[in-house]
């Protein structure tokens, strides 16, 4: 016989939940153990408050234990899980009447800069500093930092990142350039300074 | 997660790469117990297989009286189609053979009584077995039928001649002459080698 705990690391998520849904209580701790750090740094960087991170985190897995709902259409596991805490994010900003960053329409032409930092050799001297990352990061219009970290928390593809902020997928492909060419720019500067 | 990913190809998935690697956070290790607990405290609970869904289902009341209901009904009906297949005793004709020692003592008397008429004489049971051939042709319901005549029959078997006679003697002394003639017409018919006028007067001088 095959070892349960093996056949589970093993599963798909959406089999995972699956099957938690079906009483396999030990399958939503590896589903939970796969998507807790990139969902936590999600929030984080996207709110920039532990805290409120903390709080909508704990909100959307509740909200995923609590529901009896499955991902829908094309959305996939990690798709339908980062959309529900965006979701609660907004939610939050809304309740508390805080203005959302991510309507904001930003220009991305008037600040898009020459990057002259696309020499691989030049990547290896960007700053490791968790803060520095951070600062930087917070430094970016909030539509692209949300693509950014979907993208680099989330392992969400593009398309993916379109169909859940509903923005067209171009749009999502020049958010992702211009943040990763600032952030190359502002952590390389991190460095020389 | 954000351990095994590929190789780098691009400047741009390097610094997607940079940032997995050196990002800092993670959920506070209370948040963490807190959830997995909710989750196991809150898991579904397992689904019965059918097996054990039948069970449960079975210990109803109401499903417990619908069960025996549709049991009960279910062995009625294969009473009632297993009861012709254990009736092929009655295939054989068994009227006749009932009715058999009813009928030959008055055979048998009716021999000692006229020696020469009574072996011409049809025998009661010589009809029903003579209805046996067809009968065995017939479905079951019909053999069922007849087989309830034929009991009946044996149960009362037919007036002997001496029988039918006097009843023409008492119809004759009642003055009912055209039914005792009528009555004569059919012994007649039935019994062509009698000579019923002679028996009929020996009768009477007795």
């Amino acid at each position: 016989m095959s070892d349960p705990a093996i056949s589970s690391t093993a599963s798909s998520d959406e089999s995972l939940l699956a099957r938690y849904r079906s009483g396999d209580g030990p399958a939503f701790e590896v589903l939970y153990a796969r998507h807790r750090q990139g969902l936590y740094r999600f929030l984080l960087g996207l709110s920039g408050k532990p805290e409120l991170a903390e709080e909508v985190y704990q909100e959307t897995w509740l909200s995923l234990i609590r529901s009896t709902s499955q991902p829908q259409g094309r959305a996939n596991f990690r798709t339908w899980l980062y959309q529900i805490a965006r979701n609660r994010l907004i939610d939050h900003w809304r309740k508390h009447g805080v203005h959302n960053p991510l309507h904001d329409s930003y220009d991305e032409q008037a600040h898009a800069l020459i990057d002259d930092a696309a020499d691989p050799e030049q990547l290896l001297s960007l700053s490791r500093d968790g803060q520095r990352l951070e600062t930087a990061l917070q430094t970016l219009p909030a539509d692209q930092r949300e693509v950014f970290l979907l993208r680099a928390h989330g392992d969400l593809d593009l398309p993916q990142i379109a169909t859940l902020t509903e923005t067209p997928l171009e749009t999502v492909k020049s958010r992702l350039r211009y943040a990763q060419q600032k952030l190359r720019r502002l952590l390389a500067e991190e460095v020389l300074t | 997660m954000t351990d095994a990913k590929q190789t780098p190809s691009s400047p741009d998935d390097e610094m997607l790469k940079h940032f997995r690697d050196h990002s800092s956070g993670e959920p506070p290790a209370h948040l963490d117990a807190f959830i997995l607990a909710t989750a196991h405290r809150e898991a579904p609970a397992p689904k019965p297989n059918l097996w054990q869904r039948w069970l449960h289902a079975c210990q109803q009341p109401r499903w417990q009286v619908a069960f025996a209901s549709l049991v009960g009904v279910a062995l009625m009906l294969a009473l009632v189609q297993r009861t012709p297949e254990q009736l092929p005793n009655y295939d054989f004709a068994p009227a006749p053979k009932a009715s058999a020692p009813a009928a030959k003592p008055e055979a048998a008397a009716r021999s000692l009584d006229e020696p020469t008429g009574a072996m011409s004489a049809p025998a009661p049971a010589a009809p029903m077995a003579e209805f046996s051939a067809p009968m065995q042709r017939e479905s079951i319901n019909s053999e069922m039928a007849d087989e309830a005549k034929l009991s009946k029959r044996a149960a009362a078997p037919a007036k002997s001649l001496d029988d039918q006679l006097r009843e023409v003697m008492r119809l004759q002394d009642a003055g009912q002459t055209q039914a005792a003639e009528a009555l004569m017409t059919t012994l007649h018919k039935r019994f062509p080698k009698e000579n019923l006028a002679a028996k009929l007067k020996e009768m009477q001088k007795k």
